[in-house]
């Protein structure tokens, strides 16, 4: 797994000349298209107060998805919501939310929940070199892809630190995609984004997924993995207590 | 149809060559059933081969709806063929499968496979989107079906989304490869080997794995990066939710009261409590809404449900007081070596009833070395399947089911006479009771195996026997349970009456005709999972009605784009039911086969006999001078001269020739089924007309 985000000086475009992404796609893949990543207009440049590390600061998602490993059920319907919604078509790699599983493993280790982060200090957005995805004032602040902007030099999905990276590369139509809360769902008639539904937590059936407003502790993975069972689960006869 | 991927895969082994099929050529049939069964008339020529023939062709046929959102419709696999199972003749015949592998399929670009020949040394299969090899499976050979899964992953498993970096073209995924796989059972051609999937996915009933064993194909896995078109995506989202809001169960609701089946029950709740409970999650099929299943902090029982997951149980129980995880581990040998866990489940208990009666064992008349004093152990079961599966000492006879064992010792016509032997319909394992779920017994006797479809089972059964053996009333009174049955079951519009004087009536034959047509298109062509449909009763709604029959095409045309009602499909789904009969009747079919187990007329469901299946109570609706009621039905047998004159007015409400039971050039003619009819004609099968 390539983590490489070593980052490349050359100041990045989206072709004006007409060029298509697939032309540029071509280019990129005999080594002709070379990008990197620059300042992105707006972004300034801040420590990290957790780390120390620096980092682009960019305002804070108005929203975030947490998940309960031990309670996913593993059926994957939030991932086939999720492509529906946004793509119009059912698929588990078009899905900007991943479930893993082996069915040969033991509770809880059989099943993981990969969902973006949406990071206070997002690797994606810094290494998006044509500005493509940035955090959308319009809808809450969400680290977005836009479609037309995005050249699909795939800089975000190497640069996101998680494995498997939460974005998703759509082969059918080449372009770079992440959870944006579903706030541009072109294929669901229903307001999304942070103040609206979101499709995998609307469909998911056993409740594994919820919404919030608040930042999640950034560190590690306990802000985002919680513990959503209640004494009802465990009358099911299903595990509440903490992992 | 949107939901069709277009393209059905077509292996022929004995030339390992690799076709395709156009799935337009077929989608008049939808899906699953329809189409293997439309498929399997087209591509073998003469339908009375063996199971274990060269020219017995398997389809395991997938579903518009599979991979998308349609809840416990999205990954089912309808497997089809000629069966090594049933007794005495081996029809053509179905079985069924949960779990990814359909939806994996779909995504890899097929909307099902078709297998024909036998290859000469094992192979596996490897689809990788539109990649498709034959591998040879030499090193697999002998694996149990778990262990073939993880080799498998561990040769193609390596090139999903946490590998790749150059997914442009291909896409990339984070899922494993789904494979379907046999285990030893199957290797050894005994009649009920399984096919696997994952931890507990079987078609089990039908003995298809050893169909494949036969044919030396091991596995077959799918790995796909694409994705489904649908007619109306936000419709089935919307459907969906529709269905999950008002239908599922709700985790801030109230647990609902009275079971298990049906469309509303909680996660987790198929393993029927068959394993002590622990650190446990619920787990599910692709896109269901209800999550039967479960895995557990060991892994051991790991996706059992329904019968591997209670088998055992009585003998677990008997040995230590209480169920331990030897029944977890029990269904795991079943799994992982890939036998049909219905069998044993009526089988030990047959061959312990011999055992008791001095007949089986080291000193009586049939020989049988089995640990006997390890009876509620796990390590009984696994020394039984064993010996099956190296045709060791008594298993030689076993390898041929249980019912033919017995005719091989003499003791079929006493033992089945007597309810010895509870194996009800076909020489498949007694389920449920012809004597008194009617509905089950003559779908049964009328098609190739035990049907395993719960539709009224649930709700006229289970629903008020549970509940007045907890001390409760049912769910709701007999006469609305009549009432919402009526109406959820257009056109037909059956009575639920399961008094003695209707058992035998027309309206019970209008009832299983809308059964058959029922499961036929909407459970084993859509694939709208056993488990959950169909609902006429629903613990969740206010006043318990079920999403049947507005559900299913609701969701069936979100994402189709057909404009198909329920009453369509109930019409398709009879001509599908048409269709298998007159395979039926070219394999040699006649009414006087028709007949149940000797017992189902002799012997009482009352009178407890231990290997027929569940005893006890049977409360089920009746009509009593003009009231709907509540009654014990297990006190009666079938009158063998009154189910022979019903199925003269079954067949005469089919149109099928009441002489033979074979169905007429109208009937097939209504169904544009013309084709068919000359095939009958061409075998001098067609009735005469009168
Ligand atoms: S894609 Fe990765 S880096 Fe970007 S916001 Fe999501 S988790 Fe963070
Ligand atoms: S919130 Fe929307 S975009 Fe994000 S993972 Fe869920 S369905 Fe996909
Ligand atoms: S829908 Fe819910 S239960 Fe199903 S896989 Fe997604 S998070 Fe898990
Ligand atoms: S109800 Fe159970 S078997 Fe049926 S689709 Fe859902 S998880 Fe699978």
């Amino acid at each position: 797994m390539g983590k490489n985000n070593t980052r490349d000086e050359a100041e990045p475009s989206v072709p004006d000349d007409g060029t298509s992404r697939r032309n540029f796609l071509k280019g990129a893949a005999v080594g002709a298209g070379v990008v990197g990543t620059g300042a992105t207009a707006g972004v300034l440049a801040l420590n990290n107060e957790d780390t120390g590390e620096s980092a682009k600061a960019i305002p804070a998602s108005e929203g975030y998805l947490l998940v309960d490993p031990a309670k996913c059920t593993g059926c994957t319907s939030c991932m086939i919501a999720c492509s529906t919604a946004h793509e119009g078509k059912a698929s588990h790699s078009l899905a900007r939310i991943q479930i893993t599983q082996n069915p040969f493993e033991g509770f809880p280790n059989d099943i993981n929940q990969e969902q973006c982060r949406q990071c206070t200090y997002a690797a994606c957005v810094e290494a998006c070199p044509t500005g493509a995805l940035e955090a959308d004032p319009e809808n809450g602040n969400v680290r977005m892809v836009d479609e037309d902007k995005c050249v699909g030099c795939q800089r975000c999905l190497e640069a996101c630190p998680y494995t498997p990276h939460r974005n998703t590369w759509n082969h059918e139509r080449e372009y770079a995609m992440k959870c944006d809360l579903c706030a541009d769902t072109p294929h669901w008639d229903q307001e999304g984004g942070p103040d609206g539904s979101q499709a995998c937590v609307e469909v998911c059936p056993v409740g594994a997924i919820q919404f919030t407003d608040e930042i999640p502790t950034q560190y590690d993975d306990e802000g985002y993995k919680v513990n959503l069972r209640d004494e009802q689960w465990e009358q099911l006869g299903l595990y509440a207590g903490d992992i | 149809m949107k939901g069709h991927m277009g393209t059905i895969l077509r292996l022929d082994l004995t030339n390992r060559e690799i076709s395709t099929i156009d799935t337009s050529e077929y989608e008049e049939w939808v899906g699953g059933h329809g189409m293997g069964s439309a498929i399997f008339f087209d591509l073998v020529d003469d339908k009375s081969v063996g199971a274990f023939s060269e020219e017995n062709v398997i389809t395991m046929m997938s579903t518009p709806l599979a991979g998308t959102l349609a809840p416990a419709a999205s990954s089912r696999t309808e497997v089809q063929g000629i069966s090594p199972q049933p007794y005495p003749t081996e029809w053509f015949t179905r079985s069924n499968f949960g779990g990814r592998f359909s939806a994996m399929m779909k995504y890899a670009g097929y909307d099902g496979v078709v297998i024909e020949g036998k290859a000469e040394e094992p192979v596996w299969v490897n689809v990788v989107d539109d990649e498709v090899s034959f591998e040879d499976a030499s090193n697999l050979w002998g694996l149990g079906t778990w262990e073939t899964q993880e080799e498998i992953w561990s040769q193609i498993g390596t090139s999903g989304w946490m590998a790749t970096e150059s997914p442009r073209d291909t896409g990339e995924t984070t899922q494993k490869p789904a494979i379907a796989t046999i285990g030893p059972a199957g290797e050894a051609e005994i009649r009920f080997g399984s096919i696997q999937h994952d931890a507990g996915n079987s078609a089990g009933n039908a003995g298809f794995g050893s169909v494949l064993g036969f044919k030396n194909l091991k596995a077959i896995s799918f790995l796909g990066t694409g994705s489904i078109e649908m007619a109306n995506p936000s419709d089935t989202i919307e459907a969906r939710l529709w269905a999950e809001e008002n239908y599922a169960y709700g985790e801030d609701e109230d647990i609902p009261l009275g079971g298990f089946w049906g469309f509303g029950s909680t996660p987790g709740s198929g393993d029927l409590d068959g394993f002590p409970t622990g650190k446990a999650r619920a787990q599910g099929c692709v896109g269901c809404h209800k999550n039967c299943r479960k895995r557990y902090a060991d892994s051991v029982g790991n996706e059992s449900q329904c019968v591997e997951a209670v088998f055992y149980n009585s003998f677990d129980q008997a040995a230590h007081g209480g169920i331990t995880k030897e029944s977890a581990k029990a269904a795991d040998i079943t799994n992982q070596m890939g036998i049909n866990a219905y069998s044993l489940s009526n089988g030990i208990p047959y061959l312990e009833t011999l055992h008791e009666r001095g007949i089986l064992g080291p000193d009586g008349e049939i020989e049988a070395d089995l640990p006997w004093n390890m009876l509620g152990e796990s390590e009984f079961v696994e020394a039984l399947v064993e010996k099956i599966i190296n045709r060791d000492g008594i298993g030689e006879d076993l390898a041929e089911g249980f019912p033919r064992a017995a005719e091989k010792w003499g003791r079929f016509e006493e033992d089945i006479a007597d309810g010895t032997l509870g194996f009800q319909y076909w020489g498949y394992p007694h389920h449920y009771d012809a004597r008194t779920e009617v509905e089950w017994g003559y779908g049964s006797i009328l098609g190739a195996r035990d049907i395993n479809e719960h539709d009224f089972n649930w709700p006229m059964y289970w629903q008020p026997t549970l509940m007045y053996l907890g001390g409760a009333d049912p769910l709701i009174d007999a006469e609305t349970l009549a009432e919402y049955t009526m109406e959820a079951t257009p056109p037909h519009n059956v009575k639920p009456d399961y008094s003695d004087e209707n058992i035998y009536s027309e309206d019970m034959a209008e009832l299983v005709s809308w059964h058959r047509s029922y499961t036929r298109f909407w459970k084993q062509s859509v694939q709208y999972c056993d488990w959950a449909y169909t609902d006429f009763v629903n613990p969740n709604t206010e006043d318990m009605s079920g999403l049947t029959p507005e559900g299913e095409p609701r969701i069936f045309n979100a994402v189709t784009g057909a404009d198909f009602s329920f009453e369509d499909g109930i019409e398709l789904g009879n001509r599908i039911w048409n269709l298998d009969r007159a395979i039926w009747t070219l394999q040699g079919r006649h009414r006087d086969q028709e007949e149940f187990a000797e017992y189902t007329y002799g012997v009482t469901s009352k009178s407890g006999i231990p290997s027929s299946g569940v005893v006890g109570p049977h409360y089920m609706p009746v009509r009593k001078d003009g009231e709907w009621t509540y009654e014990d039905v297990s006190d009666r047998t079938i009158d063998k001269e009154k189910f022979n004159e019903w199925k003269t007015i079954y067949y005469e409400l089919e149109n099928w020739d009441p002489e033979t039971g074979w169905p007429t050039r109208d009937a097939l003619e209504a169904h544009d089924l013309g084709y068919v009819a000359d095939e009958l004609e061409a075998h001098g099968k067609l009735p005469q007309e009168a």
